[in-house]
């Protein structure tokens, strides 16, 4: 490669940066050098360790392109937090003047008494987060004689059909998980938080399932949904006369998980919800009553709206949990992938890959597009419900 | 018509003012509740029957106890060893749960409690470890706890989770909303900042403790993926992998021990989490009795 | 002086030290060992290790086992990086290639160097029937040890066959389908005909009866393999039948579980209602055949079933199982003790007895001929025998009688293995990444057969194009 294309990208980070930090500062001269150099730092962040690899002539449009935005995103990386810290630099000389009440004294001493954090977090999961960038770059197989650097190719890769299957497998499953264990456990929750004789004990039998761990919920419902001596079909056999192969058919495989992480992650729910309940004042749906409003309309129009922060606690914990909690749950009842790759999810492929097939540099690389997934949805996630969630209510 | 409806309606209401007194109140509420209790109870419930039983006893779809308590008793406890995982699950359990409430407390009075320059900086640290999950740093994790020459030990499935952003965080809010005037009371009996953490800050914070050691005592014994892929030694196994041996993958799955190595399992967290659920609610601040 | 001190301080702890040594050398060679198995299978090795350390009390052989022969490659490869592997570990056969190239392994042959015996245990490897012996010898080296090998065979329900007027098992692809079209057609008949566990072992299988390979360079025997090669006639006709048994309603197909997909048949075959035929490993003949009796049924084993339209007709078939592997890098002593081990545990006792609690087949000549006399019990019973193997209701009914006499349905996969042709087909394929290939196998057989209308010719396509990449990525990063 000749050495053109790396010059011309530290220019276009130098001007970019320069640009953006002339503009955010007041047009001062200081910034446009400091803009320039963070440009050209931001540039290189990823095309250093990479060795302009993407833009290698045999390299495909795919590369290019995901070369160009690792620049622009490389140079946003380090040009916000430099324009951050020149923003506190101006306030600093301020903010650190004179002592203020309820304080310690001592520079040290706050970061002895943080120092283990601190050391365990670099360690375990700054150090491994920037591993798995290095292994992302790698054909790297555990048992294996060498390895071999295959630029962006693991990343390219996953522009197919069955990643993009697994992305929406992934959704619709943990949709399916927030929406049926959100409504249920609302649902259960406001007959629990009312103040009948044994609440106490009904409450302690409703919660429970949270305490159980994923993989017993596989081990117990695979069971259930056994296609031999399974209970749930007995039931229906005997009910309906209908036999469902639960465990054994794309469309109802994905179910069967459903209802099993659904059962697992609803005592959660019924928990937060009957303390979010217990937590609204009577005088506000009393009023409502007044108002001539049913119960439902009070419900809607009232409770609901007191009970956002909740719902959207919930939304992103049971997320998460429906995004990277339910590979024991799914490994025990369809053996991961299920029929026709029917549960195939991206936390399950990065286990296949990962650790069955002990291909590290593709798990890597599927482990960050999934990290990038998550950022990208809890995000929306606060756009979306976060502005209109109701502080109020507590 | 009329006056038919209404004898009709008045005999049943007289009644009803008796059947009132004997039915609980709100029985709509309650039926409603014993069916939902009923119906998330079921599986756990069947699971213990069947680890009373064997395959035959399951698929003639036998709902009493079987006969087989015993043999199931022995391939869980004797020959596989499942109490032995339980015991590892435990060590593993308590000592993440009483580090990181101990290195949580260190890092919320550090924050709270002192003004340090780039304090700022280092909460932005913690705070993106919120977004990092474990699952996702696996490979390279075990890359290097390996070369620690931590494989299959215990400090493998310790020390990376003594740190914890949401720890923090629970303390930093906690102690923020306590008043000022009692750190500047112990200042003035010359405390230092670990005897008032130890002597005030923890006395008032036991709530708080309570509900970040039930989240992680049950993030730590339900613990799946990592154990899976660093401890390569049944000595020092966990049980949710250790639930694997009960699978018998040479001859048709046994149900039954498979079934009551699923209860006893569950056992410890559900105790842990029934038991501290009054703490969890107030450490959360989710209750009204504050 | 305080040199002095800290002198005095380094001669007593040499001193401590040298005095310790002796008591040390008195503690046995610790030996771990281990293995896939659960259940029976582990119960009768582990007694079989307290026997041996009980007759070596140099040695402490202590066994491991509860895994999946694909959990425990992944355990041996994870504990290889951890560098804590034992004295001994299980592949199955599939990963031989893998074994060998990863290093962690040592041969037979070459721990055995010029001695015929090790602390009087003889290694006659000449006995080991020679399919065995073939698979396991590479590169002109005795490398592994055979232990559980097997064949793939057919248990069939002769209640329900007979029920149905058929008196002889069907041998061919369309025998089975005429069977099932008589059992199916009966009043009272099972839910389904037939039924196998999704495994791409029983798809090698079917390849090898057509004398078709699974990789090219002689099925990797005349060079490594770099391409795989299973799109062929005999793949497509095999994914071809399965599909049209499975669209007409005669195959019972449970669901691929990655592979673990055994427990599915079992649970259909065993109880003895839902279905007629069972495809399925040798190992579990004993299990089958036990099973059955324990719940009314006659139980028979015959060779699996091959494609009568095959040119040559019925070529051969492979073997299966697994071997034992000696790992590289133990102390003189530990491998000493390592491979008396392994010769003892498969010794013509120990391996009749392996044989006649299992299913695999007896991998000694000597095994076979024993077991082929009147007297086998009393010559079993006085080289000390486990309590599994005591507990084994054939077992005790064989005393007396010769034992494949008794026992006929224990014979089948050796026999079917003894009479295949030896070409670089039926001997197996030897080639990198086999594990992770097999399970594509397993997974296009799962998509063809639950896909409706599926082309069977672009899913196995592009199983090949998949599973070819892996074997180059593994060439790539392994190749000599």
């Amino acid at each position: 490669m000749s050495l053109s294309t790396p010059i011309l990208i530290m220019l276009a980070g130098a001007l970019a940066g320069a640009g953006l930090f002339y503009g955010l500062n007041r047009r001062s001269r200081t910034a446009l050098v400091m803009g320039a150099l963070g440009g050209i730092a931001g540039s290189l962040l990823f095309m250093v360790p990479l060795n302009f690899c993407m833009f290698e002539t045999e390299r495909t449009t795919l590369d290019i392109i995901l070369g160009l935005i690792l620049i622009v995103v490389g140079v946003l990386l380090v040009v916000i937090p430099l324009q951050w810290l020149f923003g506190r630099f101006v306030e600093r000389r301020i903010a650190f003047t004179g002592s203020q009440a309820g304080t310690f004294k001592g520079t040290f001493t706050p970061f002895l008494l943080l120092a283990p954090t601190i050391v365990i977090l670099a360690l375990f999961l700054y150090y491994p987060s920037l591993d798995t960038f290095r292994l992302s770059t790698l054909l790297y197989r555990l048992g294996a004689k060498r390895s071999a650097f295959v630029c962006l190719d693991n990343f390219t890769a996953l522009v197919d059909p069955d990643y993009l299957r697994s992305v929406f497998i992934t959704l619709g499953l943990s949709l399916a998980i927030v929406v049926l264990g959100l409504s249920l456990g609302l649902l259960i929750a406001t007959a629990a938080y009312q103040p009948v004789k044994g609440a106490r004990i009904y409450r302690t039998l409703l919660i429970w399932p949270y305490a159980v761990s994923p993989v017993v919920a596989g081990v117990v419902f695979a069971l259930l949904f056994n296609p031999a001596g399974g209970i749930i079909n007995y039931v229906l056999k005997n009910l309906f006369g209908i036999t469902i192969p639960w465990l054994n058919d794309p469309t109802y495989a994905p179910w069967a998980v459903i209802i099993a992480s659904v059962w697992k992650s609803l005592g959660f729910n019924i928990l937060f919800y009957i303390a979010g309940l217990q937590n609204i004042p009577k005088d506000l749906t009393e009023a409502a009553a007044i108002d001539g409003a049913n119960a439902i309309q009070r419900f809607i129009r009232v409770t609901f709206p007191l009970l956002s922060p909740i719902t959207f606690f919930l939304i992103i914990t049971n997320m998460t949990y429906a995004f990277f909690d339910t590979v024991g749950t799914v490994v025990y009842m369809t053996g991961g992938a299920g029929p026709l790759g029917s549960t195939n999810t991206l936390i399950f492929r990065i286990y296949q890959l990962g650790v069955q097939n002990n291909d590290l540099g593709k798990a890597a690389a599927q482990s960050i597009v999934l990290f990038l997934m998550v950022i990208g949805l809890t995000v929306i996630q606060f756009r979306t419900t976060g502005e209109r969630v109701n502080y109020g209510g507590a | 018509m009329t006056t038919l409806t209404e004898t009709q309606l008045q005999a049943p209401a007289a009644s009803a003012g008796l059947m009132k007194r004997l039915l609980p109140k709100r029985l709509g509420v309650h039926i409603f509740l014993i069916i939902s209790c009923i119906v998330i109870g079921f599986p756990l419930f069947y699971a213990m029957i069947v680890s009373t039983q064997e395959n035959a006893d399951v698929y003639r779809y036998q709902f009493t106890p079987g006969n087989k308590f015993e043999a199931n008793w022995d391939i869980v406890v004797n020959k596989r060893n499942i109490p032995g995982y339980m015991l590892n699950t435990v060590i593993v359990a308590v000592a993440v749960t009483v580090g990181k409430t101990v290195l949580s407390l260190l890092a919320g009075l550090a924050f709270v409690y002192f003004r340090f320059p780039g304090k700022w900086l280092v909460f932005g640290f913690v705070l993106i470890t919120l977004m990092m999950p474990t699952e996702i740093l696996i490979i390279a994790l075990f890359r290097f706890v390996n070369a620690l020459g931590w494989g299959s030990t215990y400090l493998a499935l310790i020390v990376p989770f003594l740190a914890s952003a949401t720890g923090t965080f629970l303390f930093r809010q906690h102690f923020s909303n306590i008043p000022v005037e009692l750190c500047e009371a112990a200042q003035l009996d010359g405390a230092t900042p670990l005897q008032f953490l130890i002597k005030v800050l923890v006395p008032i914070s036991w709530n708080t403790i309570g509900a970040l050691a039930v989240i992680q005592f049950i993030y730590v014994w339900n613990m799946y993926l990592w154990p899976v892929i660093i401890i390569q030694d049944q000595v020092h196994q966990v049980v949710q992998v250790g639930l694997q041996q009960l699978q018998g993958n040479d001859q048709a799955s046994s149900f039954g021990p498979m079934m009551l190595g699923a209860v006893l399992a569950s056992i410890p967290p559900i105790l842990v989490f029934v038991l501290l659920q009054k703490q969890f609610m107030s450490g959360f601040q989710l209750s009204t009795d504050k | 002086m305080l040199n002095r001190k800290a002198m005095a301080l380094v001669m007593a702890l040499v001193m401590v030290l040298l005095m310790a040594v002796p008591a040390f050398a008195q503690e046995p060679a610790q030996i771990a060992v281990w293995v896939a198995f659960g259940t029976a299978r582990l119960d009768w090795t582990t007694q079989k290790a307290a026997q041996f350390n009980a007759a070596f009390p140099q040695y402490n052989v202590v066994v491991e086992g509860g895994l999946t022969y694909e959990g425990l490659d992944q355990k041996i490869k994870l504990a290889a990086e951890q560098g804590t592997l034992p004295g001994i570990v299980q592949y199955n056969e599939v990963s031989t290639t893998l074994a060998r190239d990863s290093g962690n392994f040592k041969s037979i042959a070459d721990a055995l160097g010029d001695r015929t015996e090790v602390n009087g245990i003889p290694a006659n490897f000449d006995d080991f029937v020679a399919p065995v012996k073939n698979y396991y010898t590479l590169d002109g080296k005795f490398t592994s040890m055979p232990w559980n090998a097997s064949s793939a065979v057919m248990f069939s329900n002769m209640n329900m066959l007979k029920a149905a007027g058929i008196e002889t098992i069907p041998a061919t692809w369309a025998e089975m389908e005429a069977a099932c079209e008589t059992i199916m057609g009966q009043d009272g008949h099972p839910t389904y005909c037939f039924t196998w566990p999704n495994h791409g072992w029983f798809f090698e299988q079917w390849l090898a009866q057509q004398n078709a390979s699974m990789a090219n360079n002689d099925n990797g025997r005349s060079a490594r393999a770099n391409e795989v090669a299973f799109n062929s006639d005999a793949g497509y006709a095999t994914l071809s039948w399965l599909k049209s048994m499975y669209d007409k309603g005669y195959l019972y197909y449970g669901g691929k579980k990655d592979g673990d997909s055994w427990d599915y048949v079992d649970q259909s075959f065993l109880p003895g209602t839902e279905v007629a035929m069972a495809i399925y490993s040798s190992s579990d003949t004993a299990y089958y055949t036990n099973t059955g009796k324990t719940n009314g049924f006659d139980v028979a084993a015959s060779r699996l079933p091959y494609n009568q339209d095959a040119a040559g007709g019925w070529t051969g078939n492979i073997i299966g199982g697994g071997s034992l592997w000696l790992v590289n890098g133990l102390t003189q002593e530990q491998e000493d003790g390592a491979l008396t081990f392994l010769m003892w545990l498969t010794n013509t006792e120990n391996a009749a007895e392996w044989h006649q609690i299992t299913g695999y087949f007896p991998v000694r000549q000597s095994s076979i001929d024993l077991l082929s006399t009147d007297g086998w019990y009393d010559v079993l019973d006085a080289a000390g025998t486990s309590q599994v193997w005591k507990d084994d209701a054939a077992v005790q009914a064989g005393k007396g009688t010769s034992w494949f006499g008794a026992n006929p349905n224990f014979i089948v996969a050796a026999q079917q293995v003894a009479d295949s042709q030896s070409t670089p087909a039926t001997q197996g394929a030897v080639m990198g990444a086999f594990p992770d290939i097999r399970s594509i196998v397993t997974a296009a057989t799962d998509t063809v057969l639950l896909t409706p209308d599926a082309d069977v010719k672009a899913i196995l396509d592009q199983a090949v194009a998949d599973a070819t990449k892996l074997l180059q990525e593994y060439e790539t990063l392994n190749a000599p």
